[in-house]
């Protein structure tokens, strides 16, 4: 997963993005954690990869949060369990993008993105995506490892895609 | 010690050593059975949990859908009409066709929850929501993956939307504790929306946590910036 993640780095780095990865080697960092650390940046998406345990081989999905309510705080604060209730709009934008570039190069990926309820992308205060690659069952190892520069190359086109409809809140902790 | 005393103690201590010889074998049997009447009540508690609720024959039988696999290896569910005699009580109800569920479909491949998974106990809340208790094999023997994790609860929930009408909303518990996540990723945390998905055109692989409802408009103010291209923007991944 980390190779992969090292592509994915490398393909956003080259169109410009500064990458902040929530883990490094071993360290397993809790939902939470992660999402403090994709919440502390500003102006900010998020990516989750997956390998799966099922579905097609040399197939990738894109998953982002379907509608949650979201919180009715005095304080204007966005509640940390429904983070990303006023993203889900941007996120769909960024997973359709990266959606039909994965549909592209992978045959028989979905081309737009679906809905499920990921846990770590329902704390998540950014355009927040899970990116799902079938599966650890494939016969050869090397089968993943030829997906990961298209993996790579469709987050990071979509991203750069999605980049000029991401309208930024000036002021921290605003809604977009 | 008079010898006729002598006599009267030894003729005591050998009878209280054949009476030991004989009761202690029998004691001991005892114990093993007792031991092992508490191992088969506690073996027939834990079958009493697990164990299907029983189909009633005098119930009317109801042409019943129960969500498997499709079959298309996407992560889709489809229904399966079972003939089943269905009590009109909805927790009953409920289990019922929850304990078919989990029997599995008759193409194994197409079962959406693992064989050693059970229903162990199931509630309904007078505001419409269920709440289902399973075995920690939900859990621990669902494969890891957002896909197959959301079939399985898309395969529950959507079975109970089908069948038992008064269920509005889905919380899972695994062995009586609320889990974060099923197996790693989708959200256990909060419940599931039954018969909250009609008219969605966007493709739902499993009901979604939370009540739906509309979303936010994306409305640019006076104090909004684009994102640019400049080094202060940061993409995140893990």
């Amino acid at each position: 997963m980390l190779e992969f993640a090292a592509q994915v780095r490398t393909a956003l780095e080259a169109q410009g993005f500064q990458v902040v990865q929530t883990r490094q080697g071993n360290a397993n960092p809790s939902f939470d954690d992660r999402s403090a650390m994709a919440n502390a940046q500003r102006a900010a998406i998020f990516v989750t990869l997956h390998i799966a345990s099922t579905g097609v081989p040399g197939t990738a999905r894109v998953y982002v949060m379907n509608d949650i309510a979201p919180g009715t705080d005095a304080t204007g604060l966005i509640p940390w369990d429904r983070a990303q209730a006023p993203f889900v709009s941007l996120s769909r934008k960024l997973g359709d993008q990266v959606s039909a570039l994965l549909a592209q190069r992978f045959k028989g990926s979905p081309a737009v993105a679906q809905t499920a309820s990921v846990r770590q992308l329902r704390t998540t205060a950014a355009p927040a995506i899970a990116v799902e690659i079938s599966s650890v069952t494939v016969d050869d190892r090397a089968q993943l490892d030829h997906m990961a520069p298209g993996v790579a190359d469709a987050i990071a086109r979509g991203a750069a895609a999605f980049r000029p409809t991401y309208v930024v809140p000036a002021n921290p902790g605003e809604r977009p | 010690m008079t010898p006729r005393w002598r006599f009267w103690f030894l003729g005591a201590l050998s009878l209280a050593v054949v009476v030991a010889a004989i009761y202690l074998p029998i004691l001991r049997r005892n114990i093993r059975q007792a031991a092992k009447l508490q191992q088969r009540s506690e073996e027939q508690a834990r079958r009493e949990l697990t164990q299907p609720t029983v189909i009633n024959p005098s119930d009317p039988k109801v042409k019943a859908k129960l969500f498997w696999a499709s079959g298309a290896d996407d992560g889709t569910v489809s229904p399966v009409t079972v003939e089943l005699p269905l009590s009109n009580e909805p927790v009953l109800r409920a289990k019922q066709v929850l304990n078919t569920l989990l029997a599995g479909p008759v193409d194994t491949e197409l079962r959406t929850v693992p064989s050693d998974a059970a229903l162990l106990a199931f509630y309904l809340l007078p505001d419409g929501t269920a709440i289902a208790d399973f075995s920690e094999a939900l859990g621990t023997s669902t494969p890891s993956g957002i896909q197959s994790e959301q079939m399985a609860v898309d395969s529950i929930a959507r079975t109970l939307e089908a069948n038992v009408p008064k269920v509005q909303r889905l919380k899972i518990l695994i062995h009586g504790q609320e889990m974060e996540t099923l197996a790693g990723h989708l959200d256990l945390s909060q419940a599931f929306p039954v018969n909250a998905n009609a008219g969605s055109s966007r493709p739902r692989a499993a009901a979604t946590p939370g009540p739906a409802v509309a979303n936010p408009a994306l409305t640019p103010a006076a104090t909004t910036v684009k994102l640019t291209q400049s080094p202060d923007k940061s993409a995140t991944k893990p």
